[in-house]
């Protein structure tokens, strides 16, 4: 089960993985307060990427990283925003 | 597993936050959607779902409660500000940085 040891590689990872299979890829946040920790897994179901920290900075990296996979999954295959 | 509705399942997830905050965890799940509201049919079957391409869905638990909502592209803007907020705002449990005046030790193994 790899750990990724720094939040670059593991969100380098993660985008090109989710990239490559946007259907079969999953995200994944587990949050402890009680014990302070807080892990993110992205995977395929064949590759595993795993990230864990507790610290309080990575909390915004993490929910960037989300929040990117997020709009990545609703948008359209053009690429064209919807504006309002 | 309760589907809900996006601002319902945002209501929902403090609660679950709330809940966890002496014990247990939240785990959240996010994956790209289609669309299909039936299982997969074995061949020979027609697939008759319309596929969506612009769509996720978010899933939450706290290991005995389970909710879950659909965003899609329309709402997922004004989905994604509320949602970060939230996560912000819970996930305060974590460690500050450390003063750099306390690791004055560390600086030799650098």
């Amino acid at each position: 089960m790899p750990y990724y040891q720094t939040w670059e590689e593991f969100a380098r990872a993660a985008e090109k993985l989710y990239l490559t299979a946007p259907m079969k890829v999953r995200v994944v946040l587990k949050y402890r307060h009680c014990d302070g920790n807080l892990r993110i897994k992205v995977t395929d179901d064949a590759v595993c990427l795993q990230y864990k920290t507790d610290q309080a900075q990575d909390v915004k990296k993490i929910e960037k990283l989300h929040g990117k996979l997020m709009r990545l999954m609703v948008s359209k295959e053009s690429g064209a925003m919807e504006t309002d | 597993m309760v589907l809900l509705e996006n601002d319902s399942f945002l209501t929902e997830l403090t609660r679950l936050f709330q809940k966890c905050r002496t014990s247990g965890s939240v785990a959240i799940t996010l994956k790209k959607y289609d669309g299909r509201t039936k299982p997969v049919p074995r061949k020979g079957h027609p697939v008759n779902y319309e596929p969506a391409d612009n769509k996720c869905l978010l899933r939450a638990s706290d290991g005995k409660k389970k909710i879950s909502t659909v965003v899609s592209s329309k709402e997922v803007i004004k989905f994604q500000m509320a949602y970060s907020n939230l996560l912000r705002a819970h996930m305060d449990g974590l460690k500050k940085k450390d003063k750099k005046s306390k690791s004055k030790k560390n600086k030799a193994t650098q």
